[in-house]
């Protein structure tokens, strides 16, 4: 029992450098908020009650919002939070602001008739950082957010398996895939249409984007690993952007939080002699 | 370190990891959790779409959740048309469906006037490579339609 507590206080709680929790957070918060200032959700408000699919807590909600004055202020609220939080002004109220705007903000489109998956990490990630105070030097906000985050793809690989089982990694079912898309959104290229036309390219994609999004499981426990699946992973997303045309931009605040600001930030302002 | 915000801590992340492997394991959404389904279903090699034609002058127009329907894009938009489509009452809910999108049309000042007509059609199409989006062969079948 003993042995089970100490691994996980080392696994969450190893303190870091103040230095780089505090770079964590400039990043995240700032790369929010350039990925999302040209949101604006006031639209939703002209949309028939009859599309209202209310999700998670907006099931609380009695209907859809019909004001697109509110909805305004609050996008330009949360805007603020956001920068605020980044620059660490009233850190505590900025933080929470910015994870229940932004639950709410970014849910609200999902309510009418799909959940896009790309806005729920970001969500999650202003969760945790909110419910994270300053001054805490453990390590367990960041660890935990870059968890969840590889978690995403190792959920899409076995939803993959648990769903359709074996015969997903086939080269019929890559090539539908590819072709069934261009039907619903407008990718910049024609590569997906090009590369359908090999059943060897269509069928090592298959098995290659299955192996890629299991392997975040174990990227979880081993630096080796990691090294080669985060590379992939957002290879595979830069493919799917030039393929499908569907653009998974928000999850690159997932990929920042790997790397090592603290020695960017050291390359960039030296220390004092 | 006090033990106490640890412990917190320790709540918070076993909570969070609990929400996520609960969704990942039975496939179930509690956004911003979920089990990321996206793609993971088998496909044939014929799809069934349903897709919007504006009526202007007599002539039928193909439109497109992203461009002509804003906020809505066209993943969106065909997912909730399908949904509606498969809803009790299906029928009444799609003509209001279709009015809002008129309007929502119509609202944009597009350039070549309103619409008179929403039609909205069950697409079967055979994607063959090298052919973009809806050049591959299709067959149409009427399924709701506001207007005259």
């Amino acid at each position: 029992m003993n042995l089970m507590v100490r691994s996980w206080n080392r696994y969450w709680f190893t303190p870091e450098s103040a230095e780089r929790l505090a770079l964590v957070r400039v990043v995240s918060y700032g790369l929010l908020l350039a990925i999302y200032l040209p949101l604006d959700d006031r639209g939703w408000t002209q949309v028939s009650a009859v599309f209202w699919m209310p999700i998670s807590a907006f099931h609380m909600l009695p209907g859809p919002p019909r004001n697109a004055a509110l909805i305004g202020s609050l996008q330009v609220l949360w805007k603020a939070s956001l920068l605020t939080s980044a620059f660490g002004f009233f850190s505590r109220a900025s933080m929470a602001t910015a994870a229940a705007l932004g639950f709410f903000l970014l849910g609200l489109p999902n309510c009418f008739g799909k959940i896009h998956h790309l806005d729920g990490f970001p969500v999650l990630l202003l969760m945790i950082l909110a419910l994270s105070p300053c001054a805490d030097r453990r390590g367990w906000p960041v660890r935990l957010s870059q968890t969840l985050f590889l978690l995403i793809f190792f959920a899409a690989g076995y939803a993959k398996l648990r769903n359709s089982g074996l015969a997903w990694m086939t080269a019929g079912n890559m090539r539908s895939i590819w072709l069934g898309e261009l039907f619903t959104h407008t990718p910049p290229t024609q590569l997906g249409s090009l590369l359908a036309q090999s059943t060897w390219a269509s069928q090592l994609a298959a098995a290659g984007v299955i192996i890629i999004e299991l392997s975040a499981l174990p990227a979880l426990f081993f630096r080796r690993v990691r090294v080669v699946t985060l590379p992939a992973l957002l290879g595979l997303q830069i493919l799917i952007a030039l393929m499908l045309g569907v653009y998974f931009t928000p999850h690159l605040v997932g990929y920042a939080l790997f790397l090592p600001w603290e020695r960017y930030y050291k390359k960039l302002v030296p220390a004092p002699r | 370190m006090a033990m106490l915000p640890r412990r917190f801590a320790s709540l918070a992340v076993a909570g969070f990891l609990a929400v996520t492997c609960f969704d990942m394991v039975t496939g179930l959404e509690h956004w911003p959790f979920g089990s990321y389904p996206m793609y993971s279903g088998l496909y044939g090699e014929q799809l069934d779409l349903p897709r919007l034609y504006g009526v202007r002058d007599g002539a039928e127009l193909a439109l497109r959740g992203d461009s002509d329907f804003a906020p809505f894009d066209e993943a969106r938009l065909i997912m909730a048309l399908e949904r509606l489509q498969r809803a009790r009452g299906g029928e009444q809910k799609l003509d209001e469906a279709l009015r809002n999108l008129m309007g929502l049309y119509n609202r944009r000042n597009a350039p070549g006037g309103p619409i008179r007509a929403l039609r909205l059609y069950n697409v079967h199409v055979t994607p063959r490579p090298g052919l973009q989006g809806l050049g591959a062969r299709q067959e149409r079948t009427l399924i709701a339609q506001v207007g005259p």
